[in-house]
């Protein structure tokens, strides 16, 4: 019985996050063409519902009704087992982030912590699932028996694997500094004082912030890492022969992997939901939480909007010999710190003279 | 619930294994063998050892099948015939899957044979700290020869793909016409970027008057970098 109230809890939580994440990622697209027709001087999707409210609607519905093509000499089950596999991917992570504090839930008298699920190794489960998702583009690019298809799924492979190294080695500076791949607890101890000075990204880990900033981008394969669907020398890249629903489908697995990306981000970084007075008002740091997300979201589109893509060999160079050797730079930098005590007589030196406290 | 996961899990890595051995595609052989890994990583967290699980996701499924499947598609193979001079191997093999399943029979008996002594009840088995602590301390020894081991295996496959030997890696020379600079080709020539036309080494030999200018077949081309002027 109590099982199955446990069971019941985490379906009930699974479905909470699934319906957030894809709301606000359903608007993310919208703000995306929004803004990009700020920054390109026009006006973007306005017309469905007031100021394009409903556009990710009438761009649901249009994905479901478009003719679903499949190439004759397609490799038929590949073919279908790739969208489903980019989608689960992304989609899986989104359980282990903590969306807020620890919350009293008013009617059935329960106090929760906004975070579907916690175990030891969040962070490496987050990571084992990106590394999967790689499949998604390889087996899209390769099953479309298309040359751009492959070329595209070629070039995506062999960035991810790439910067995924740079991405992992990013993070481990984090993990030594907080001792636990658990990101609940990350995200408390980050709290400091009002919530803001305890961020990983200001005293801690300003470098490893800035390669996890960087690999992510890759990692998603946006702009400027966009190599893998280069428009100008690709068609669409892994999913030029993809149609309707299917394209949807790793459309969708694309903005999900950014907002995980960015909800990561937050979480490691920038102090997941703490901010001033969440201790007070419990439910201000779910508003933290996605306001940094969005932060970061428009970061993406604003990069989107103003630079130009890297070309491949640049892109490979700039991530085994530049942001590699920078992480592990980072990874030592941080454990003679940790070694030496120098972050604890910091933090020691902040409470004491400074007032702010941890 | 725990034997209802087992049961799911189990089946699936076995349903998977044999598909992996029975595909005739190597590709679909991947994707299964891909497949077998995930359902192994399920079962680790059924039995507490949620580390391993996700060490076995990042590095099996996520990096050594990465690169399989890469290989696959970038030699694009054909499905495999059926190994007609095999045939002989055949009673070797079912003589040696009997043996297997002896064995497997065996260890199930004498598990289930032999008194049940309680284990020791430590619930930090299999956590990321416990695993860490053991690496560093009981197990640094051997932690660190496979650290070695490894470092040896990626030095080993760098000087293998390095088949160029001492080729300086900007001079380079492709088949087809080209204008060059004459500092890239030419190790005297310092800061000289005179522009060399030509269309094979052999051309650019005699124009400079050196010998070993580096030259790139098509099929290495796309591994390396060509500086043209």
């Amino acid at each position: 019985m109590d099982d199955l109230i446990h069971v019941a809890w985490l379906l009930a939580g699974i479905l909470v996050a699934f319906t957030v994440v894809m709301t606000m990622v359903a608007y993310t697209v919208l703000a995306e063409r929004r803004v990009l027709g700020f920054i390109q001087g026009r006006l973007g999707p306005n017309r469905v519902g007031p100021g394009g409210f409903l556009q990710p609607l009438a761009d649901l519905l249009k994905f479901i009704f478009k003719e679903d093509i499949v190439p004759d000499k397609s490799t038929r089950f590949v073919y279908f087992l790739a969208p489903v596999i980019a989608t689960t991917a992304a989609l899986m992570t989104i359980v282990v982030y903590p969306f807020g504090p620890e919350i009293h839930l008013p009617i059935i008298n329960k106090t929760i912590p906004l975070v579907v699920t916690r175990f030891d190794v969040a962070l490496l489960y987050v990571l084992g699932v990106t590394s999967v998702g790689v499949y998604g583009i390889a087996l899209a690019g390769w099953s479309s028996n298309n040359k751009y298809s492959l070329m595209g799924g070629l070039r995506s492979s062999a960035q991810m694997i790439s910067y995924e190294l740079a991405l992992g080695l990013g993070l481990i500076g984090v993990i030594l500094q907080s001792g636990t791949l658990d990101l609940y607890s990350i995200v408390e101890q980050q709290s400091g004082h009002l919530g803001v000075t305890g961020w990983n990204l200001i005293w801690a880990q300003p470098l490893g912030f800035l390669i996890y900033l960087i690999a992510a981008i890759a990692e998603t394969n946006r702009v400027p890492f966009d190599l893998p669907e280069a428009e100008t020398e690709l068609v669409a890249g892994f999913h030029t022969e993809y149609s309707a629903m299917k394209f949807a489908l790793f459309f969708l697995a694309e903005y999900v992997n950014m907002f995980t990306v960015s909800m990561l981000a937050t979480t490691l970084f920038l102090g997941g939901w703490n901010g001033p007075f969440v201790h007070q008002l419990p439910w201000l740091g779910v508003f933290y939480f996605f306001g940094k997300v969005i932060l970061f979201l428009f970061l993406y589109i604003w990069l989107r909007g103003t630079l130009p893509r890297f070309r491949f060999d640049q892109l490979m160079n700039f991530g085994w010999k530049f942001l590699v050797p920078l992480a592990i730079i980072n990874i030592f930098l941080t454990a003679t710190l940790q070694w030496s005590g120098a972050l604890d007589y910091v933090n020691k030196f902040l409470k004491t003279s400074v007032g702010w406290g941890g | 619930m725990v034997a209802l996961l087992f049961i799911l899990f189990a089946g699936m890595a076995i349903g998977c294994a044999i598909s992996m051995v029975a595909q005739r595609n190597p590709l679909y052989g991947a994707i299964s063998l891909i497949g077998v890994f995930i359902s192994l990583a399920c079962l680790y967290v059924t039995l507490a050892a949620p580390f391993i699980a996700a060490v076995q996701v990042i590095v099996y499924a996520g990096a050594i099948m990465v690169l399989v499947v890469f290989v696959i598609m970038l030699l694009n193979v054909e499905e495999e015939e059926w190994p007609t001079r095999m045939r002989s191997l055949v009673p070797i093999a079912v003589v040696l899957a009997a043996v297997l399943f002896a064995e497997a029979a065996f260890i199930i008996y004498f598990v289930q044979a032999s008194p049940s002594t309680p284990t020791r009840n430590i619930s930090d088995v299999g956590l990321t700290s416990s695993i860490g602590a053991g690496l560093f301390t009981t197990y640094l020894l051997p932690f660190e020869i496979t650290s070695i081991l490894l470092l040896m295996a990626v030095v080993g496959a760098m000087t293998l793909a390095r088949t160029g030997g001492l080729l300086p890696p900007r001079a380079v020379v492709v088949p087809g016409h080209q204008v060059l600079a004459r500092d890239v080709l030419d190790p005297r020539a310092v800061n000289d970027p005179e522009p060399i036309h030509a269309r094979t080494t052999a051309e650019v030999e005699k124009i400079l008057g050196i010998e070993g200018v580096p030259h790139v077949s098509d099929e290495d081309l796309s591994e390396r970098s060509v500086r043209i002027l």
